[in-house]
C-alpha cells in the first residue's frame, strides 16, 4: 500500500484502522510498521474528526413511539378466522351466481315486453304518425 | 452469511407481538440515528422511522429470505423517505424563501460558543446530501463500505470518494473545534 492510499483510506474511513475495508487492512498493517511515526500522525488526524462526529447524539425518540410503531404490527390470525374466510368466500360465491342467474331471468323478461319508457323514447325518434302506424299493425 | 433479522421477521409476519416489539428495539434507534442525521431534526426522523415501520409491517409476510439483508433494504427505505422531506423542504424554501435576520453580537453570543454536538450537526446539514449520506452511512450506521455502496447504489470507489470529499469539507468546518479541544 502506497502513503498516499493509506490517507485516502483515513481521510475516508476515519482514525480506527478496525472499521476499514478488510481488503486493506493487512497491507495498511505493514505500512504502519514501516513507517509507525508518520502513520501514527495520519491516524491522529483522521480520529480528531472522528471523536468531532462522535459529539453528534442520535435523537432518541419520544416516550411511547416504540410502542406505537409495534401496535401497528401484523396481528396473529384466529384459527376460526382461517376457517371461516374460504367458507365465506364460497357462501359469497354462491350468492354472487344465484343473483347472476335472477338478474339473467329480470332482464330476458324485461327485453321480450318493451316498458313505457322504451315506448315513449320510441315516439320521440319516429314521430307520432309512424308510431300510430306501428301500433295499428300491432293490435 | 446469512441474515440476522431474517428468523424475527418471518415471526413478525406470523402476528407474533414479541417479535414484532423485539423488531422495533433492533431497528428503532438505528432508523432514528440515520433519519436524525440525514435530516437534522429529532421530529421529523420520528415520523420517518414510523413511516419505515410501516412499510415493514406491510412487507414482512411477502419478505423473500436470500433476496436482500433486511437492514440494508430497511435503510434504503427510511434514506428515500428522508429524500422525500429533504425534496419537500427545498422546494418549500423556494416557494417561500426565509426571512433574512440579522442575529448580530447578542449579549452572550461569541462568549457562548454552541455545543460540540450542535456544531457538528449544523457542518452535516451543510454538505450536500450525498457526501452527509456516505458519512452517516459509514461512521453512524458503521455499514461497511460494500454495503454503505449497496445502500447508495454506487460503487464502492464512488461512495469512498464522497465520503472523504465529506470527511475533508466536515475538517474545514469544524477546525476551530479541534483547536479548542487540543487547547484544552
Amino acid at each position: 500500500m502506497t502513503p498516499d492510499r493509506f490517507e485516502t483510506l483515513a481521510e475516508a474511513y476515519g482514525g480506527d484502522v478496525a472499521r476499514w475495508p478488510d481488503t486493506d487492512r493487512e497491507a495498511a498493517a505493514a505500512l504502519m510498521a514501516a513507517e509507525p511515526a508518520w502513520a501514527r500522525d495520519a491516524l491522529a488526524r483522521a480520529a480528531d474528526l472522528d471523536a468531532a462526529l462522535d459529539g453528534y447524539a442520535a435523537p432518541r425518540g419520544s416516550t411511547g413511539l416504540a410502542d406505537r410503531i409495534a401496535a401497528g404490527a401484523p396481528k396473529a390470525r384466529a384459527r376460526w378466522v382461517g376457517w371461516l374466510l374460504p367458507a365465506g368466500m364460497g357462501v359469497g360465491l354462491a350468492t354472487a351466481c344465484a343473483a347472476g342467474v335472477i338478474a339473467g331471468a329480470q332482464l330476458h323478461a324485461a327485453s321480450s315486453a318493451p316498458a313505457a319508457s322504451d315506448a315513449d323514447a320510441l315516439v320521440t325518434a319516429v314521430g307520432d304518425d309512424d308510431f300510430s302506424l306501428y301500433l295499428d299493425e300491432d293490435a | 452469511m446469512g441474515d440476522p433479522d431474517e428468523e424475527l421477521l418471518s415471526r413478525v409476519a406470523s402476528g407474533d407481538p414479541a417479535a414484532a416489539r423485539a423488531l422495533v428495539a433492533r431497528k428503532l434507534p438505528r432508523l432514528l440515528s440515520l433519519a436524525g442525521r440525514m435530516l437534522g431534526d429529532g421530529a421529523e426522523a420520528e415520523d420517518v422511522a414510523q413511516d419505515a415501520f410501516l412499510r415493514v409491517w406491510k412487507q414482512a409476510p411477502t419478505w423473500r429470505p436470500g433476496a436482500a439483508r433486511f437492514d440494508t433494504w430497511l435503510h434504503r427505505v427510511a434514506l428515500n423517505l428522508c429524500y422525500d422531506r429533504l425534496r419537500r423542504r427545498r422546494e418549500l424554501a423556494y416557494a417561500e424563501p426565509p426571512e433574512q435576520t440579522d442575529e448580530g453580537p447578542g449579549p452572550d453570543r461569541g462568549l457562548q460558543a454552541l455545543d460540540a454536538g450542535r456544531r457538528v450537526a449544523q457542518a452535516l446539514q451543510a454538505l450536500p446530501d450525498r457526501q452527509r449520506e456516505a458519512i452517516v452511512l459509514c461512521h453512524y450506521q458503521e455499514l461497511g463500505n460494500i454495503e454503505a455502496a449497496a445502500v447508495m447504489g454506487v460503487s464502492v470507489e464512488a461512495m469512498e470518494s464522497l465520503l472523504g470529499r465529506g470527511r475533508r469539507a466536515l475538517r474545514v468546518a469544524l477546525i476551530d473545534m479541534k483547536e479548542g479541544r487540543h487547547d484544552s
